[in-house]
């Protein structure tokens, strides 16, 4: 009898944990789709027009009439409600991992997430009252990034793979100058973020065309830096070389010696795959004198090859190391 | 248990953060910042304009077709509504703003006139579209549409000048403000609309004007030897000298061509 209940107990854990997976999962898609939505509003320059926070020109921003989101306010009130909406969903999510987990970090990784979605409308508030100050800016979209990444860990480390156990891979050190998997890919996940600061700097300081021309700069392969904007704008295209660089490495490290496991395969050929796209995206930005859907989909491609590389990064982790692969 | 509690506390934030975003709608209206350190306690009057100085603002060369604006994201934005970059008129440039730029008059500390200036929301575009205000002098700002608009102001870091952005939803709001220095060409904009703009020229004394239709100007001065500044937010500034006594008439023509350019200035 006892036995019975024990095997009840344990389905029972488990459809409520697969469902805390896909949740997170679906938050991680919400999160995506957010980022994409913040992203228009700075492509289409529409931060300050509704100026007030957190109601929306004096009404609650629940029942702000359809009919008054026009022009640059749809861009920024459809901001806020799908932040509110991915922030709700993150209390439910940290609710139900602090109900249904068992492993306390975890729990933890919830929580902190739950943490970063207040601190990110925190700082969203103080950007629109503070009328877009650079840093308040920059570490707005910065954090967005951050608690991406943290949903898409928590939608890992809540899969089934990862709680019945990675498939262990067996290091082989194929070349004495070569760094362990793991490694590279933290170091090109470190790589995309810096990036992504980069990126964001370039935004909030209105250096998107401080550089008209692609691929040479100003016709030349180092411009004169007569400003601080064209130092910032070269920083990004000498940054998309390095992040794309490290993903080249990575991809062919993982298509080379780990061929055979599908888990680390396909995130390194969708990351190699995302490479392209997102430079692609970031000449037309340039090409296209900042179309706003371009510029758009250069920043929420950037976020999709993030967390890409964080999923790449924790499961590399997760099948090669030792230490992470007990974390279960 | 713990970490329950604290989702559940963030939680409450939020849920409080969705009752702070009740609050009634007056309340949530960020007011104005206004002129605190303005120092028009016991400024002397500005001394009478006795003389006036009139003439065109000349326009030369190619005038750009007036462009239509799209305004079809705000279909109460329903009057055509054309770019106010270039007005010209039988020759003459509109929207230039004609100040004295040197002469006994400037860097004096004159008491702000008591009436304000009006700039007005009205069909999706500011009227006026240049304007000239003094320093602690009430700028009146209005909403005429039947829209929401915001009014956000971009001084120059430099200036003193705070910057703000005030929202105006409901037709006939009226809100006030002052700028505490001087600024020439301080530019305003709605973020809402983006075609919306005007320029205001902030000084310190009351002799300022704006070109009208035709590119004509009539500025009243005392008498006395002054440097007049004509400055357009496109084709940048022309300057030249007068010298009036009482009760004279004098004229005086700018002349602005169509290559010149804000930054060659």
């Amino acid at each position: 009898m006892s036995g019975n209940v024990r095997v009840a107990e344990s389905l029972h854990e488990e459809g409520e944990n697969i469902g805390l997976h896909r949740f997170a999962l679906f938050t991680a898609c919400c999160t995506a789709f957010l980022i994409f939505v913040g992203g228009l509003v700075t492509s289409t320059q529409s931060g300050l027009s509704v100026p007030d926070w957190p109601t929306t020109y004096g009404w609650n921003m629940y029942t702000f009439p359809f009919s008054k989101w026009v022009g640059g306010i749809f861009y920024e009130h459809s901001h806020r409600l799908v932040a509110s909406f991915v922030g709700f969903l993150t209390v439910i999510l940290a609710a139900w991992a602090c109900l249904t987990e068992r492993r306390r970090w975890v729990r933890n990784l919830a929580v902190a997430a739950l943490g970063t979605v207040i601190a990110q409308g925190v700082l969203g508030g103080l950007t629109v009252l503070f009328l877009l100050p650079t840093a308040i800016s920059m570490a707005h979209a910065c954090l967005a990034q951050t608690f991406f990444c943290l949903i898409i860990s928590i939608a890992l480390f809540t899969s089934p793979q990862w709680k019945q156990g990675l498939p262990r891979v067996s290091y082989t050190d194929h070349s004495l100058t070569s760094i362990r998997l793991p490694i590279l890919c933290a170091m090109t996940t470190g790589a995309i973020y810096i990036q992504l600061l980069l990126g964001a700097l370039m935004r909030h300081t209105d250096s998107g065309l401080a550089i008209k021309d692609f691929p040479l700069s100003f016709g030349r392969i180092i411009p004169h830096f007569t400003s601080s904007h064209v130092a910032i704008h070269f920083s990004h295209r000498v940054g998309a070389l390095m992040v794309a660089s490290m993903i080249v490495w990575t991809f062919y490290r993982v298509r080379n010696e780990y061929r055979d496991y599908s888990l680390l395969r396909r995130p390194a050929t969708l990351l190699f795959s995302l490479l392209w796209v997102q430079l692609l995206l970031g000449a037309s930005t340039v090409w296209s004198q900042k179309s706003v859907l371009i510029t758009t989909a250069h920043v929420a491609t950037g976020a999709l090859v993030l967390g890409t590389s964080v999923l790449l990064t924790l499961r590399a982790y997760g099948m090669i190391s030792k230490r992470v692969a007990a974390w279960r | 248990m713990r970490r329950l509690s604290l989702v559940a506390g963030s939680a409450l934030l939020l849920v409080f953060a969705f009752f702070a975003a009740c609050s009634s709608k007056d309340d949530g209206i960020p007011p104005l910042p206004t002129g605190t350190n303005a120092n028009s306690d016991g400024a002397a009057p500005p001394p009478a304009a006795t003389a006036t100085v009139s003439g065109k603002i000349a326009f030369e060369g190619e005038v750009p077709k007036p462009e239509q604006i799209k305004t079809s994201q705000d279909p109460m934005c329903k009057n055509p509504i054309f770019s106010e970059e270039t007005v010209v008129k039988d020759g003459g440039l509109a929207n230039v703003i004609i100040y004295v730029s040197k002469g006994d008059v400037v860097g004096k500390n004159y008491a702000p006139p008591s009436t304000p200036v009006l700039i007005d929301q009205h069909d999706c575009h500011y009227l006026p579209h240049a304007l000239v205000v003094q320093v602690n002098q009430e700028l009146q700002i209005k909403n005429s549409d039947d829209t929401l608009h915001n009014i956000h102001a971009f001084p120059d870091p430099s200036s003193g000048n705070a910057p703000f952005n005030q929202g105006q939803p409901v037709k006939d709001m009226v809100a006030n403000h002052k700028f505490d220095h001087e600024e020439i060409l301080l530019p305003v904009k709605c973020d809402v609309h983006k075609w919306m703009g005007a320029f205001i020229a902030v000084l310190t004394h009351p002799f300022g004007t704006v070109s009208g239709d035709g590119g004509k100007y009539e500025l009243k001065l005392p008498a006395g030897k002054y440097e007049l500044t004509a400055i357009h937010e496109k084709y940048g500034k022309q300057t030249a000298m007068v010298e009036v006594k009482d009760g004279d008439k004098a004229m005086l023509d700018f002349k602005f061509k169509s290559t010149d350019t804000k930054s060659g200035n």
